[in-house]
């Protein structure tokens, strides 16, 4: 069963790949893939400097490392969805793939997994041009290393229960399905600190941002890659109670991310709509 | 006769834009909460950095002009990539009116819903932000509006020409062509941080001139202005008769090619 699922989410992301980047040549689809998260740190930079008239600071390097890291969460997150939508309206190969016999999740997941390593160039370069060209002080200590793969891996699995939660309501949505990932994609942008520490939001707003596993990743990211006195989501929070934190939200979203595939699956064959294309 | 059919397309590809969508309650949430999500996220931005208010009006600004950029790029530049999936790009083609028509209909239609979506964003971001937005003179607003938005959907009709040959390829420029319009366009700062030079290369697209010209009308002492407001009214009418001239040529020209290569239904 795992091998099977290996093996299609590898398929999957074969396909995935290939449906991202096989339109152009490689660099043109390099520079597709950088220059609009590029394009969007750099606001963040201006926006920063506008204000600051010039001068460096805390609020700096917590928006590089956001930034770079947040085509990772969009893209993942994203990938999945995306992919049911394009098998589904644009492709109309869905029957064909969920008949095959594999499981089509691993298949969907291999899809989110394609767009995740196409964001990867934009992350590391905004990371190096942070460094070389904003003097921002990210540094890598090896001790960290094993604190950033595990919260890496954490993180990738928390973005894909959120697109695989996603996945469970285009099932079921018609019209204008297209738009619901990146509506996720936006509020998830607001609520998780990509660019501001969830402490600037307002009162009603901050318990949503503490529901979510990105928040925990992009924090617990930030103090891997940023000194000791970097600018903050969780100030009173340490560490280790913040991986266990990430664990643990990342846990109970996998766990609704299963249970909204199924329900939404189920409801979608129940009704005959699985394959029922809906225009764009 | 001719005049008269034309103006059946244009109120006929207008219909779905205005009242049609207004029967889809979910094109509605989408197309108002995807730019206020944005705005609500970079006005928070500012507030981290405990920015002037007016700041916060640069970002609502920013954001209901996003509601613009996607209706032109998605909604006029790709839309003849939907319709060649649909199957009625082959009928529009074979209708005794032509496309300039129906692509008229689509930027009418648009621009009018999208101004009252626009409006409702400017409108949240106020009532919520408190945002500072006063209009020094009406009269030059309306004009640097009206100018913008006719170079604006120019521009969409002049790429939405490009869709007539290619698919997948001009999809993703229109996907590549948001946060880099947005930075150099200075969506939520203004554009003269990006320099004088800079900013007069970015004044190719028409939000540029028209967002500055809007936020030197309303902030007049607060804006530093990448160019007098009178030459910003002037770029603009020229951008305005270059896009909408291009727009009709380029249409001509890739309808033929398309013909010729046999591309024009080539989905992919």
């Amino acid at each position: 069963m795992v091998a099977r699922a290996v093996r299609t989410a590898r398929v999957g992301f074969w396909v995935g790949w290939q449906v991202q980047s096989n339109w152009t040549d490689p660099f043109l689809f390099f520079v597709y893939s950088v220059a609009r998260p590029l394009g969007g740190t750099l606001i963040l930079v201006f926006m920063f400097f506008v204000v600051a008239g010039g001068r460096h600071g805390p609020m700096l390097d917590f928006f590089v490392v956001g930034a770079a890291l947040w085509p990772t969460v969009v893209w993942a997150m994203q990938g999945l969805a995306w992919g049911l939508l394009e098998d589904r309206e644009h492709f109309k190969t869905i029957a064909y793939i969920y008949t095959a016999p594999i499981p089509f999740w691993a298949y969907l997941v291999g899809r989110g997994l394609a767009s995740a390593v196409v964001a990867m160039p934009a992350t590391l370069l905004t990371l190096i041009a942070g460094i070389a060209l904003l003097r921002v002080p990210i540094i890598l200590p090896l001790d960290h290393i094993p604190y950033l793969v595990a919260a890496f891996g954490l993180g990738v699995v928390g973005l894909l229960a959120i697109g695989m939660t996603t996945v469970g309501l285009l099932f079921l949505i018609s019209g204008e399905a297209w738009r619901l990932p990146e509506a996720m994609g936006q509020a998830l942008y607001l609520l998780c600190g990509a660019v501001f520490p969830i402490t600037v939001l307002p009162g009603w707003l901050e318990p949503a941002a503490r529901l979510l596993p990105v928040t925990y990743w992009l924090e617990a990211m930030r103090r891997v890659f940023l000194p000791a006195d970097a600018v903050r989501s969780f100030p009173g929070m340490g560490d280790g109670p913040l991986l266990g934190t990430l664990l643990l939200v990342t846990a109970i979203w996998a766990a609704i991310a299963a249970l909204a595939y199924a329900a939404g699956l189920t409801r979608a064959r129940q009704k005959g709509i699985l394959d029922f294309s809906t225009g764009y | 006769m001719r005049l008269q059919r034309a103006w059946y397309a244009i109120r006929g590809r207008a219909y779905p834009r205005t009242v049609g969508a207004a029967r889809e309650p979910s094109w509605i949430f989408y197309d108002l909460a995807l730019p206020i999500l944005g705005v609500f996220a970079f006005v928070f931005v500012y507030r981290a950095l405990d920015a002037p208010a007016q700041f916060t009006s640069y970002v609502i600004m920013g954001g209901a002009t996003i509601a613009f950029w996607m209706n032109v790029m998605w909604n006029m530049a790709a839309q003849f990539y939907w319709e060649k999936h649909q199957g009625n790009l082959e009928l529009y083609m074979m209708a005794p009116c032509g496309l300039v028509p129906i692509l008229l209909g689509m930027a009418w239609g648009g621009m009018l819903a999208t101004t009252v979506r626009a409006a409702v964003v400017v409108a949240v971001g106020i009532l919520l932000f408190k945002a500072p937005l006063a209009v020094s003179s009406w009269p030059l607003f309306v004009l640097i509006f009206t100018l913008g938005l006719i170079a604006l959907y120019g521009l969409g009709m002049f790429f939405s020409s490009l869709f007539l040959l290619w698919g997948r390829e001009a999809w993703h420029m229109v996907s590549l062509l948001q946060e880099p319009v947005y930075l150099v366009s200075g969506f939520y700062f203004p554009v003269r941080a990006l320099g004088l030079w800079v900013g007069m290369a970015a004044s190719i697209i028409p939000i540029t001139l028209a967002l500055d010209g809007l936020r030197q009308v309303m902030f007049p002492s607060f804006h530093p202005g990448l160019l007098p407001v009178r030459w910003e009214v002037l770029g603009l009418a020229a951008l305005a008769v270059l896009f909408v001239v291009l727009a009709l040529r380029m249409l001509r020209f890739m309808e033929r090619l398309a013909r010729q290569e046999g591309r024009l239904s080539f989905r992919w």
